[in-house]
């Protein structure tokens, strides 16, 4: 029989119950959903870096390294495998495709992952084991010819294998590109033997040996690993741990971010659903007081009652969370699909998703809570004697307010004086109301607010930064710097050049700019445009922030491959794409720090073809790499403005519902009284609205102040600028206040249905 | 004059496959200025007859002149402006706002009343000028009741109509509040309808309404009514 009740108390419930659920739902999905998407993302990749055998370690030469130095630094105590290393841009025959060449001697570091085709093999003749991602853009299939050339080398060979590896793992030709783009750029992995039976005698004669990589895999620290490595060696060199390669730092970056996203929407919305929780139980069992107190009179015991009424928060909070499972698992699923933006970034074979374990835990935790408030709400009720249960709960006795005294509170209408007094005597249910309107505020400035930010750091970089048609990249190592700098004057272009530094133990790219045709330009933290002086070096915001710099300060660096350490002045602080040290050719030539000619910036319709060119990237390439990543940034805003109106919506009605029922006698009386319905109706918006002005311009700098914490959250990746455009604020204000409209007009056309008769007809 | 006539009066309520009737083809003239009483067991039909005459709900059949206007066919927001006009309403629980004072539960007539009435003269008239600034959950039943009145009257409409206006008090408060009621008519003209299962208050009554199975048994005109300190209560 009180299985029955149960369900009819639900299904007369419905609204608070429904919106409960939803709320629970919500909570629980965004925390699961964010939790799966970085927790996914950590195992997903970590199974591509074990079956590949990352490295811990990378070790490099201009030189070369010999059999002799890899048997060196296989014999350092606590390293546990290493493998001489080639990765080389090269190009593809036919077409205008990059492919990172690479060999590894030993595979099993920095090795493959075979998903299709024969087993690698260190002595095939001529096989390529292609990057799967590559093929599949470019329709090349296993048994398909493929030659590549770098000079006057090239190599030809049929595709064998199709495989991943943790090296490529995010597959980007250079910092400035912040997505892979397959259609143009991938990498290839042949035999050592193949390299050596491509590589003319001469040519290995020239440059001594082709590997100028040793791959490690170690558990030292780096500071212990470097000063191994150099006395292994004998010399300085340049030591790159697996947290400075793209592939591990940008992935691990996306585990942060999601699980910095982790730690503060689902709060968000755990917190509302559980204050809505405490509310809305608080409210049901008022108004069952005088049923729990029937029962109670009738003998039942208590433990029996408080069974019964708790069975219905235990069952929001079961359906919630089931629902909320869903949810996460499909937020999971969205950002995180095999056909989606971040399998473009992130380059696995398969995208499984998990749950890290104490998601479970929290869940269920979340579960006992609100049953164990729905247990607290109806033990409330039964206090004291069955005589006690029976009378119908009453509210707070109205006592006069301190600004009542004022003269401006006298002259205030009655209509005024009916909300503002309500909404004292319910504080409980007009802080929820405000929490809703002030997270429902707070996500869609967040939201929107994260675009714009990412929209002007766009629009600087650019439409402002770069402003060359073609980055020519040149073959540094088999030319000089007079060369180069020919080069760059017959292409009527600026050219820049770039130098392995160490700044501290971590490592840094330096560059050196010779801007003469305003093709590349810098902004400083303001995004504001600024010309590089040549009075000092210029920091990006990251290097600042991590070694406490600013402009005036002074900065130490020394390059690899030499010995002496530079002390310069820090001109200035530059909002960069990279992560490095810039300064103009004229300050590197005062100091005495050598550099050859890397790249040219030109708008020149026509690009000779000349050996020493390595590649050409388009502006427009660069920019259409961005759209993938903009493309995933969207969609996580929609979700996030999708969640503020639902968050909003429910909320909003669940607290109007309840307001409405509180209010419904006064109402009746009202209306009795002879006003009609409209009035009424106003009489409750209006309510709403002041709740939901006060929300806004408490949302608004919460909102901001969300958002900064996420960009500081976000800093170790891209160097932003909070940049909040004058539409967001309108969308998000009038979007809060057509919700807290909406719902409004919903529970007040209500009141049209009030049964004046019956409704004063019940005892106070 | 009449100032309330129903011609044919019926209501049915109707619930799935179950109808009730629960006033039958009522007829009925009032005249102006009377102390009216109606009397009835449990479910006779008095409410319903009241909240007819109030603008609360509208008859199945037949019409309701109420100050030779038709109320019957009225949309709700025209019912709400003759709540607004003509009625004061006075009932058993009270029915105050509980987050507005004394004053202001009165003064909120203001707002949608044609010719409000002084609210502090109106709670003067039922001895609360000294209340004027409490809220109603620090007054007596009694007291609240007053407040009812009061308000009721501030909107200065024709009838009162008051359903069980001493039910929920003490006898001496009940004799208060009837006494407060008694002298609206005979002072003010107002028109006083009470509906109530207490046969005592009836003998104070100018005109006396039997109503049984939504039909009126009687409708009998007291040539010399009671004062209220010579009922028996």
């Amino acid at each position: 029989m009180l299985l029955r009740k149960l369900f009819r108390t639900l299904w007369k419930y419905k609204a608070q119950f429904i919106s409960m659920v939803i709320m629970v739902a919500l909570g629980i999905g965004v925390f699961l959903g964010f939790n799966v998407e970085w927790y996914s993302l950590e195992i997903n990749t970590k199974e591509v870096y074990d079956a590949t055998g990352f490295a811990d370690y990378r070790i490099y030469s201009d030189k070369g390294f010999s059999p002799e130095d890899l048997d060196a630094v296989k014999g350092i105590a606590g390293v546990e495998d290493a493998t001489r290393f080639l990765s080389l841009d090269v190009s593809v025959k036919d077409s205008s495709d990059t492919l990172a060449l690479t060999v590894s001697e030993n595979m099993a570091v920095s090795g493959v992952l075979v998903t299709a085709g024969e087993p690698y093999s260190a002595e095939d003749p001529d096989g390529f084991w292609l990057s799967d991602s590559y093929a599949k853009a470019n329709g090349i299939s296993l048994g398909d010819p493929l030659t590549l050339s770098y000079q006057a080398i090239t190599v030809s060979g049929t595709v064998k294998g199709l495989v991943k590896s943790g090296e490529y793992l995010i597959c980007l030709p250079d910092t400035n590109q912040m997505m892979p783009d397959y259609d143009t750029y991938g990498f290839v992995y042949i035999s050592p033997a193949m390299l050596d039976r491509s590589v003319p005698a001469l040519y290995k004669m020239m440059v001594g040996s082709l590997y100028h990589q040793i791959n490690v895999k170690s558990s030292l620290d780096k500071p212990a690993f470097v000063a191994a490595a150099d006395k292994a060696l004998g010399s300085t060199r340049l030591v790159l741990s697996k947290g400075e390669t793209v592939s591990w730092a940008e992935a691990q970056g996306e585990v942060n971010e999601g699980k910095t996203m982790a730690s503060i929407l689902p709060v968000l919305f755990l917190a509302i659903a559980i204050l809505t929780m405490v509310t809305t139980m608080h409210r049901i069992c008022a108004s069952e007081k005088t049923q729990i107190g029937t029962f109670k009179a009738l003998g039942f015991k208590d433990r029996r009652i408080l069974v019964h009424y708790s069975a219905y928060a235990l069952i929001i909070g079961l359906l919630g969370a089931l629902l909320g499972i869903a949810v996460g698992y499909g937020l999971g699923w969205f950002i995180m699909n095999p056909d989606g933006a971040m399998a473009t970034y992130i380059d696995v074979p398969s995208w499984k998703l998990y749950a890290p374990a104490f998601t479970w835990v929290v869940i269920a935790g979340i579960i006992a809570f609100l049953t164990l408030i729905g247990f607290l709400s109806v033990r409330k009720m039964l206090q004291g004697t069955a005589a006690d249960a029976l009378r119908p709960y009453s509210p707070k006795r109205m006592k006069h307010l301190r600004f009542e005294e004022t003269k401006r509170f006298k002259r205030l209408g009655f209509g005024t004086k009916w909300n503002l007094r309500d909404c004292v005597r319910h504080k409980s249910r007009s802080l929820m109301t405000l929490f809703g309107i002030i997270g429902c505020m707070v996500l869609l400035v967040g939201g929107i607010g994260m675009k714009d930010t990412m929209d002007a750091f766009l629009d600087v970089f650019f439409e402002k930064a770069i402003n060359y048609a073609t980055r020519v990249n040149l073959d540094e190592k088999n030319m000089t710097l007079e060369e180069g700098k020919a080069l760059a004057s017959s292409l009527d272009g600026d050219w820049a050049a770039s130098r392995a530094v160490q700044i501290g133990d971590k490592g840094y790219t330096l560059e050196i700019y010779a801007i003469t045709h305003d093709k590349v330009r810098f902004a400083d933290t303001e995004m504001k445009i600024i010309p590089l002086s040549d009075e000092g070096a210029y920091i990006c915001s990251r290097i600042a922030r991590d070694f406490r710099l600013k402009a005036g300060d002074e900065l130490s660096f020394t390059p690899y491959d030499g010995n002496e350490s530079y002390t310069v002045p820090v001109a200035g602080v530059l909002d960069s794409m990279t992560e490095g040290i810039f300064m103009t050719d004229a300050f590197a030539d005062r100091i005495g720090l050598t550099y050859k000619v890397s790249s040219v910036f030109t708008d020149a319709a026509e690009i000779p073809d000349d050996p020493h060119i390595l590649n050409r990237q388009s502006k427009q390439s660069i920019m259409d790499s961005f759209d993938i990543f903009m493309d995933l940034m969207n969609k996580m805003i929609w979700l996030l403005v999708i969640a503020a109106v639902i968050l909003g919506i429910v909320v909003l009605y669940n607290l109007g519902i309840m307001s409405y029922t509180e209010r419904y006698r006064e109402m009746a009386t009202l209306k009795v009284v002879g006003f009609r319905d409209s009035k009424i109706g106003r009489l409750l918006i209006s309510q709403n609205l002041w709740l939901t002005v006060l929300g806004i311009l408490i949302g608004i700098p919460a909102g901001v102040g969300i958002l900064r914490y996420l960009l500081d959250a976000l800093a170790s990746e891209y160097e932003l600028k909070l940049v909040l455009g004058l539409p967001t604020w309108l969308v998000s204000i009038l979007l809060t206040f057509g919700v807290s409209l909406l719902v409004g007009l919903m529970v007040a056309r209500k009141n049209r249905h009030i049964d004046m008769v019956a409704a004063l007809k019940t005892s106070e | 004059m009449a100032i309330v006539e129903f011609k044919d009066v019926s209501r049915v309520y109707r619930n799935g496959d179950h109808e009730q009737r629960a006033l039958d083809h009522v007829n009925l003239s009032l005249e102006e200025g009377r102390f009216i009483v109606v009397l009835g067991p449990s479910g006779a039909g008095k409410s319903t007859l009241l909240n007819m005459l109030g603008g609360l709900d509208s008859p199945t059949e037949g019409t309701i002149t109420v100050n030779g206007k038709d109320i019957s066919k009225l949309t709700p927001n025209e019912l709400a402006e003759y709540r607004a006009a003509t009625v004061g309403f006075v009932f058993q629980s009270y029915n105050l706002i509980p987050t507005l004072t004394v004053i202001e539960n009165v003064a909120l007539v203001k707002e949608i009343a044609p010719n409000p009435l002084s609210s502090h003269e109106m709670l003067k008239a039922v001895g609360l000028e000294d209340h004027i600034h409490q809220f109603p959950s620090e007054l007596s039943g009694g007291e609240q009741q007053r407040v009812s009145i009061a308000r009721a009257l501030a909107k200065n409409p024709h009838i009162l109509l008051c359903d069980e206006p001493t039910g929920a008090l003490d006898s001496e408060t009940g004799v208060m509040v009837l006494k407060l009621l008694l002298s609206m008519a005979r002072d003010m003209g107002k028109t006083i309808i009470i509906v109530t299962h207490n046969q005592n208050i009836a003998k104070m009554a100018d005109v006396v309404i039997r109503v049984k199975n939504g039909r009126i048994r009687s409708c009998e005109e007291q040539a010399a009514p009671l004062s209220v300190e010579e009922v028996d209560w």
